[in-house]
Parts: structure tokens; sequence; C-alpha cells
């Protein structure tokens, strides 16, 4: 355990806690579920909360000057295959976990009135929910990170299906079919990486930190990086993967959606981040113009999309498609500025995209339909919610100040500088890339103002309003939620500092493993 | 070859077949005296509990011995598979309660079992012949006790005549094989394997012919759906599951030490796949469970053929670790079935849609036995279909474990369908629907609690094998 540093001595047992509460809340839910629908909401809400605030302990106590693990655990799992029980936060991980950890409480709070029917049931599912994606975060070890990653799946397919729109089956089996067959391809991978690092090494282990030491010929990173991305990509979600993002969004549940959009999205970038590119970086270097390539088509068709929506969901959901693309750029710069722009721009999205889809859930309640044209001049109705809509509206924008500015901004001075391949050196190609990214933001700032000018100004018009029965502005636990998102964005986007220095160390040692070359000496050595 | 008997060993070996066959008699006189029927299931219960005790016994002394020289031995690996199957015994006995009152079900499973205990113990070709008579023959007659239904005389015809086929290819076999090294022991096979005589190579042809036809593996698989289907749920789930772990620990010990090599490691290879793809895809179009259950056994038979393409080493674990984890899930499924007194409505997909809102534990059980059919994590099924494929890959057969795994997939969709049915469609209830009853209930129990300690535990469960 010498490797790994803690000054904080509870710290392993308080993690260990963080990522096992939402099972103590799926037991007392359980055992709650014949008493009432009220208090399996409390019981998730209380648990989701206790855990944010252990993990803002977790957060405050991490060391942002020593590098590697930290409050880590490692108990042997299943001895005879190498695999170990190995969680521990790291720069890498602990500003996700920290989202994930805030978004909990939020989504179940989010839920508490459109949620009406099997409400046990559903709090069991986010709670699941909460404890894969946890799980995955703070795995570091790859079959506990492979189990975790697909355990997603269920809870998942359950909450889209059960509590989800008319065509919910239909989106819910697209969105596991989706991504269960990246999982398949990566499984073998995952057999073939352990395999063979046991085969030349002698090592049998599923750690990432023994992973990052195998020696693979380029062709073998290929195949197996090519496995590895099918599944992240899928998950990002990268052109053409996309498809079945809008359709998981318009028919999930507002909580799915959140959850979605503030999560379960950023598994794929952060499998590349921690997984795909350091465990191949060879291969990854020689793809990346052609990643590139597809992170910018992701963010310039994705806001084209956007743009020409009517579906409310559907325009925060191809906004969505956009936004990762940047953090696709930033880390595939492998610049230090791009790598923590892409960071940052993770939790940024999450705190963003949850917070325009929960704005849109809470009008969807009221009026019953997404269609955009049926909507305009909420601002003389409510205006509480349409200035929240507007704060988040310019927030997805990149209005400076906000967190999405300081994300975007970052990412895009990484792809500008970016250390590409050396044969693309003199060539015009990277260049182009990042110019092409920059109209992102412009066609960013077109889909969303146009959103808000239809949606907030103009001839007033909402479904089910009359003078008799007005519309009801934001409730107490509404106007809540979303100014603790608002209060998240601001302080990401005015005191980028600390957030930036916590992951400082991550970003270098991940910019040390793509860049270092891991091909086995006297194997062809082709190093691009 | 001298042939001593060790009378202690040979008691002591044969503990568990011990414990079977006083259960059967006890359970003949009973019938002859006119005792209650309803008793004869306890009795069946103690025995297969005491068998399998006796067999974990064993295995963790651990004893090995050979009473019989060159028939019959036992080995801790051995005892341990066999403790491991008879314990799966006992939920399929306790979910007969429901469909069985008289004592002939007990007397016939114990019959069945005695002859799958032989299986993995068989030294010579006589014997496993033995065992795999008598693990078919008691079901022939199980088959046919759903003779409220109209479809199970066809069904019990079916296995009857498929089980006779195979009979006689395995014995075609054994008999070139005798021909060709004159010798009944089963050790000849992994020699003959690598074999390029022209006898011997049709022999082991045959032999392995006849284990894909008991294990359903394409294109031999027509009868199991049918099978399947006509016989009452407490039948099928032996079928599917203890039947089927049974042939493949012959298997494994026909192929004891042997890695798969030379010209026939093509047949172990592409009709595997084939069974997979074509049993999972076949399996979406299916309205009932049981035939769907049917067509995911052919799938299961598949990755477990799988098994033998690693090194010899590891395949026991593997095979028995796959049989227990598929096992378990599919007796799971079964067990918590609600009641139907029309036992063909019992578990057609319509009759179980929006069970959730009706019973949500039950929704629930078969829920997770889907889900590790499907081999996701974190159930068992996964980390089984993992040490298959693990072991396929370090055997170097990397691209038939890509196939295999994308396989797999094909199987995802239907399985979830169970899932979305159950939890994801309103559906009203049959009006002769009730509850599990309470035995079936304790059956679903304990597999819930087998199902645990394989997806927690594995490396426990393993270190045991």
């Amino acid at each position: 355990m010498s490797e790994f540093t803690s000054e904080f001595t509870m710290g392993p047992m308080l993690l260990n806690l963080v990522l096992w509460l939402p099972i103590v809340g799926v037991s007392l839910v359980l055992l709650a579920a014949r008493a009432n629908d009220g208090l399996s909401r409390l019981i998730a809400a209380g648990v989701m909360t206790v855990q944010f605030a252990l993990m803002t302990v977790l957060y405050l106590q991490f060391d942002a000057t020593a590098a590697g693990l930290q409050f880590a655990t490692q108990l042997p799992w299943i001895a005879q295959w190498g695999v170990s029980y190995l969680i521990g936060l790291d720069g890498f991980n602990i500003l996700l976990v920290l989202l994930t950890a805030f978004l909990g409480p939020i989504v179940v709070l989010g839920a508490w009135t459109s949620i009406k029917k099997d409400v046990p049931l559903f709090h069991v599912m986010v709670l699941l929910l909460q404890f894969a994606m946890m799980g995955a975060f703070v795995a570091q070890d790859l079959f506990l990170f492979y189990l975790f990653w697909e355990a997603m799946l269920i809870p998942m397919f359950l909450i889209i299906g059960m509590w989800g729109g008319a065509r919910r089956v239909y989106a819910t089996l697209k969105f596991v079919l989706y991504t269960a067959f990246g999982s398949i391809l990566m499984l073998a991978a995952v057999i073939y990486l352990v395999q063979s690092m046991q085969q030349t090494s002698g090592v049998l282990s599923f750690a990432f930190a023994d992973l990052y030491q195998t020696q693979l010929p380029l062709s073998v990173q290929t195949i197996l990086l090519g496995a590895f991305a099918l599944s992240f990509a899928i998950k990002v979600p990268m052109v053409p993967l996309h498809t079945w993002l809008p359709d998981a969004h318009v028919e999930a549940p507002t909580a799915g959606s959140v959850i979605l959009a503030g999560v379960l999205l950023k598994m794929g970038t952060y499998g590349f981040m921690k997984l795909g590119f350091p465990l191949f970086p060879d291969a990854a270097r020689a793809f990346t113009p052609l990643l590139t390539t597809l992170a910018v088509i992701s963010i310039v068709y994705g806001a084209c999309l956007a743009l020409v929506q009517t579906d409310i969901k559907k325009i925060i959901a191809y906004s969505s498609i956009s936004h990762l693309g940047y953090v696709m750029l930033g880390l595939l710069s492998l610049e230090l500025v791009g790598i923590q722009g892409a960071i940052i721009q993770m939790v940024s999205h999450g705190l963003v995209a949850a917070g325009l889809f929960l704005l849109v859930g809470m009008i969807y309640d009221r009026c019953h339909t997404r269609e955009l044209a049926a909507y305009g001049g909420l601002a003389r109705l409510l205006p509480v919610y349409s200035v929240f809509f507007m704060i988040f509206t310019l927030a997805s924008v990149g209005l400076p100040t906000t967190s999405g500015f300081t994300g975007e901004f970052l990412a895009l001075m990484g792809a500008f500088t970016a250390a590409w391949p050396a044969h693309l050196d003199g060539n015009n190609l990277p260049l182009v890339l990042a110019s092409v990214a920059v109209t992102g933001v412009v066609l960013g700032a077109m889909y969303m103002l146009r959103f808000a000018l239809t949606f907030l100004f103009g001839a007033v018009k909402a479904p089910h309003h009359s003078p008799e029965h007005p519309l009801l502005d934001l409730s107490l636990r509404e106007k809540s939620i979303l100014g603790l998102l608002t209060i998240a964005v601001f302080a990401l986007g005015l005191f980028p500092d600390g957030a930036l220095q916590k992951t400082e160390l991550a970003a270098k040692s991940y910019q040390s493993l793509v860049t270092t070359s891991r091909t086995p000496a006297g194997s062809a050595g082709v190093t691009p | 070859m001298t042939s001593s008997v060790n009378a202690q060993d040979a008691l002591l070996a044969m503990l568990p077949e011990h414990f079977l066959l006083g259960g059967i008699v006890l359970v003949i006189i009973m019938a002859v005296l006119g005792r209650g029927s309803r008793s004869a299931l306890w009795v069946a219960l103690g025995a297969v509990i005491a068998s399998s005790a006796a067999a974990f016994w064993l295995s963790n002394l651990p004893y090995a011995a050979a009473p019989f020289d060159g028939q019959f031995s036992v080995t801790p690996a051995i005892l341990m598979a066999k403790g491991a199957l008879l314990a799966l015994a006992v939920p399929v006995l306790l979910m007969s309660r429901t469909e069985f009152t008289d004592g002939e079900f007990s007397i016939l499973l114990l019959s069945s079992l005695y002859g799958l205990c032989l299986l993995p113990s068989a030294d010579s070709f006589l014997v496993m012949f033995l065992g795999l008579e008598l693990l078919a023959m008691p079901v022939y007659a199980l088959v046919l006790l759903a003779f409220r239904r109209p479809q199970s005389a066809e069904s019990a015809f079916k296995y009857l005549v498929l089980s006779g086929a195979a009979s006689a290819t395995f014995l075609m076999g054994v008999s070139l094989l005798y021909g060709a090294t004159g010798s009944m022991s089963v050790d000849v096979f992994g020699a003959a394997l690598a074999s390029s005589d022209i006898m011997t190579r049709t022999a082991v042809v045959l032999l392995l012919l006849s284990l894909f036809l008991k294990a359903a593996v394409v294109p031999f698989h027509a009868w199991a759906p049918d099978t399947y289907e006509g016989a009452s749920i407490p039948v099928t789930a032996y079928m599917a599951t203890l039947t089927k772990g049974a042939v493949l620990l012959a298997a494994v010990r026909l192929f004891a030490g042997a890695n798969v090599s030379g010209p026939l490691v093509d047949l172990l290879l592409v009709l595997p796949l084939v069974s997979i793809v074509w049993g999972n895809l076949a399996a979406i179009k299916q309205q009932s469970f049981r035939r769907m259950i049917a067509y995911s056994s052919i799938a299961h038979a598949g990755y477990l053929f799988y098994g033998f393409l690693g090194d010899a080493e590891g395949r026991m674990q593997a095979v028995l670790f796959y049989v227990l984890a598929y096992s378990v899930v599919n007796l799971l499924a079964f067990a918590v079935m609600p009641q139907n007194t029309d036992d063909e409505q019992r578990d057609s997909l319509d009759a179980l849609k929006g069970l959730y809102h009706r019973n949500p534990f039950a929704a629930a059980m078969i829920a997770i036995a889907m889900l590790s059919l499907a081999g996701l994590p974190p159930f068992p099924g996964f980390a089984a279909k993992f040490l298959i494929f693990k072991n396929v890959v370090a055997a170097g057969y990397t691209t038939y474990a890509v196939l295999g795994l994308v396989g797999s997939y094909l199987g995802i969709y239907f399985y979830l369908r169970v899932i979305q049915v159950l939890f994801m469609t309103a559906g009203e209830a049959a009006p002769s629907e009730q509850r599990a009853g309470g035995m079936a209930r304790a059956a679903g129990a304990l597999c819930l609690v087998g199902t645990l300690v394989l997806a927690v535990l594995p490396g426990w469960a393993l270190g045991r094998m």
C-alpha cells in the first residue's frame, strides 16, 4: 500500500462509504417500499445528500500536490484472475465523482413530483445507477471498471423503459443495444490485453497502474484501441455513433435525461482519458488525425442539428453531442491546457445540461408538450423560470464567468497548439480542424439564442395557460435545485483555479503516458 | 488388467450414489405400503441433500479413490462437481411439489440423478454409457407425466427417439474406438483426438456427435424446443440445466487431459459457434418462455463447448462454473414463475405481461435470471462467460473468442425483451394465476442465494472447484 499517499487516514473508509451508500439506500427503500412513496423519496434524497457531503469532505482533503491514487483501498477479490477490489481518487476522477455526488440529490429532488407511479422502484433504480456510475469512476481495476460500466445499463434501461414517453421501449432498447455492442468488443479487448500482459511480463493483474506498463506492438494496440474506442465513442457519443442519444433523451423522464447528460455521457470521455489513450499510446497518436476530425465533425454536426430541431429536448440532446466534441478535442490535443480544459468541460457540461434538462422537464410538467412552436413569451408568465433559463443558456453558449467558457476556451486553446504527430508537421490540417471547431461556438450561440428567443420572448404562448388558471412559476424546491446548479456553474466559471489545481498532475501524467511510446523494442519500431 | 475391489473405498467413494439408491428404495417401499405419496418428496429431498453433502464432504477431505479399477473413480474435483449438481436438484424437487403429487416424480428424478453421478466418474465407456442411459430414461417418463397436456406424448416421444439416436451413435463410436485401440477406457479418447487413422477419427466424430445431440448443439438441436415445451415446468427446468450439465461433465471426462488440436478442432470450433448464433437468433421470435429457454440453452451449449478449446487444465473448473451459473439462474426463473392451473399458459410471454405490477418479487427474480443468462455483469453469467472466453483467448483462438462474444451479443435482445414484457407493459392476470407455492418460493430463495454467492464471491467458488 506504500504507493498510495494518504495523510487522511479515514479517507479510504470514507471513499468506500461514499461508493456503497446508494446500496444502503436501496435496502432502506426496499424495506420502506410498502409504507409509502414519500418515504422512498426522502430516503433517496437523504442518502444522496449524505453522499455528497462526504464526497465534499474528501474533495477538500484531496492533496493536489501528490500524484497517484489517494484514499485507495485494495482487497483481493478474484485472486485466480488477478482481479482486485481497487478503488481510489486521483486527479482524473475527483471532479467527476464530485459532480456525480452533486447531481445525485438534484436528480431525486427534480423527480419529486413528476414521478408518480412505481415510486420505490424508481428510486431503487436511481440509487443503483448512482452506485454504478460512482463505481466506474473510482474503479482502478479494469475488471471492476468493466463490471460497473456494464452495470450502468440495467437501471438506465428500466428508467427510460418504465417512466419514459410514448416510444420509450424503442428508445431504451436502442440505447442498450448500442452500448452493449461496444461493451462486448471491449470485453474481448480486455481479455486479450490482460492475457498478453501475463504472457509477456508474467504479471497477472487488472490494475490500471500495471496495465499502463504493457508493451504491445502497434498493430495490436490499434486493434485493441479500436475496440475500446468504439465502446467509449458510442457512450460519448461521437458522430456517427450518436443516433441513440436523441431518442434516449427524448423518451427518458427528466431524471433520466439529467443523469444521462450529467454523468453517463462523461463515462465515454473519461474512458478515453483514463483507459483508451493511455493504454495504447502509440495507436492513440497514430489515430489523432482521425479522432480529431470526428470530434470536430461532432461539434459542428451536433450544433447544426440542434439548430433545426423543433423538440426542445432534442435541441439540448444535440447540443450535448457538440459540447462533448470539445472534450475530445482537448484530450486529443495532448497539451496541458487542452487536457485540463477537457476535464473542466466535462464537469461544466454535466452541470449545464443537467440544468437545461431540468428546466425543460419543469415546463413539460406544466404544459405537457415539448414542441418549441407551442411556446412563446414565457418571460412574462414565468419570470423566475426565465431568469434561470437565461443563465443556463448563456452558460451553455460559453459566456465568460460561467463554467462553459472556461472549458471551451481551454480546450480550444489546446487544439490550436496541439502536439500533432510528427508526420503532420508543416501540414495545415491541425489548424484547419481547430478553426472549424471554433465555428461550433458561433453555431452554439445561434441555436441556444434562437431557442431562448422563441421560448422566452415574443407573443405569449403556452399550452394549458389561461388567465383564470395561469401557469405557476417555480416552486421553492425547483428554485433551490436550479439555484444550487447556478452556484456551481458560476463557481467553476469564476474560480476554476481550485479545480484546475486538483487535476493538474493527472493531466500531466496523462500527457506523459500518451506521449511515451510503448511498443516493445525490436518489434518493427513503427513510431508515428 | 487386474480388477480389485476395495470394499471400504467402494462404500466411501460411492457414498453419494448410495444415498440416492437408498432414497429410491425407500420411496418404492413406501409406495408399496401405500403410505402417503407426499412423504415421497421429503424422502427424495433428504436423499438428495444427504448425497450432495456427502459429495462435498468427501471432496473437502480431500478424497480420491478408484474402487472399481478402470471403471469408476473419484477425485476431489469430480466429487465437487457431483455435489454441486446434486445441490441443484434440490430446487427442482421443491418446484415439483406444485405439479406432481404422487411419488413417481421422486423415484424418477432420483434414478436420473444416479445416472448423472456416474458420468463424471466413468473411467470406461461402459460406465459412461450406463450413466447416459440412466440419466435419460427416467426423463422420458418425466416428460410424459405432464399428461394433461396434449403435447406431452409428442415431447416424450421426440426425446426418446433423439436419445435412442444419440445412444446408437455413442455405441457405434465406442465400438469403432474399441476396434481401433482394443480398449474400453475413456482415456483412449484423448489420444484418439489427434489421430489421423480413419477408423479412430470416425469414432471420435461419432462420439462428439452423440454429445452434441444430447446437449442440443446445432444442427442437432431441433428436438429441444419441442421437448422442453411439452414437459411441465420442473421437468423442463431439470432438462435445461442438470441433464445438460451432466452431459458436459461427461464430455470433460472424455477430453480429460487432452488439449484440443488436430483436424477435429474445426468441428469443435464451428458447431458451437453456429449454436450460439442460431440459438440466440431463433430465441428472438419465441412466444413461449419455455421455447425461448430451449433456444437459449442451445446457445449456452455452444458457450460450454467453447470451454473445450482452452487448455485441459482449467477445463473442469470453467465448465462446472458455467453450468452452475447457468443452471442456478434458470432454476430461479422457473421457480418463481406464477402458478397457473393451465400449465401451458403459465409461461407464455403474454401471461407474463406486466407481472411486475402483480408480483414484483417474481418479476425481479426473472429479470435477474435473464440478465445473468445474457451475461451482463454483475450477475454470475458474466463471470462464467468471462472465464470461458479467457481460456479460449489464452489457448490462442482469439478470433473465435471475438466471434463467440459477438454471438452472445445477439442474445441480449431477447433476454431484455422478457424484462420489457415483465416491467414495461400493462397486463392483466389470467384468472387462474396464483402466486408460486410456498415450496417453489423456497426453491427460488435457494437459487437466489446461490446466484448471489456466485456473483459476489466468484473467486471463492472457483477456489473450491
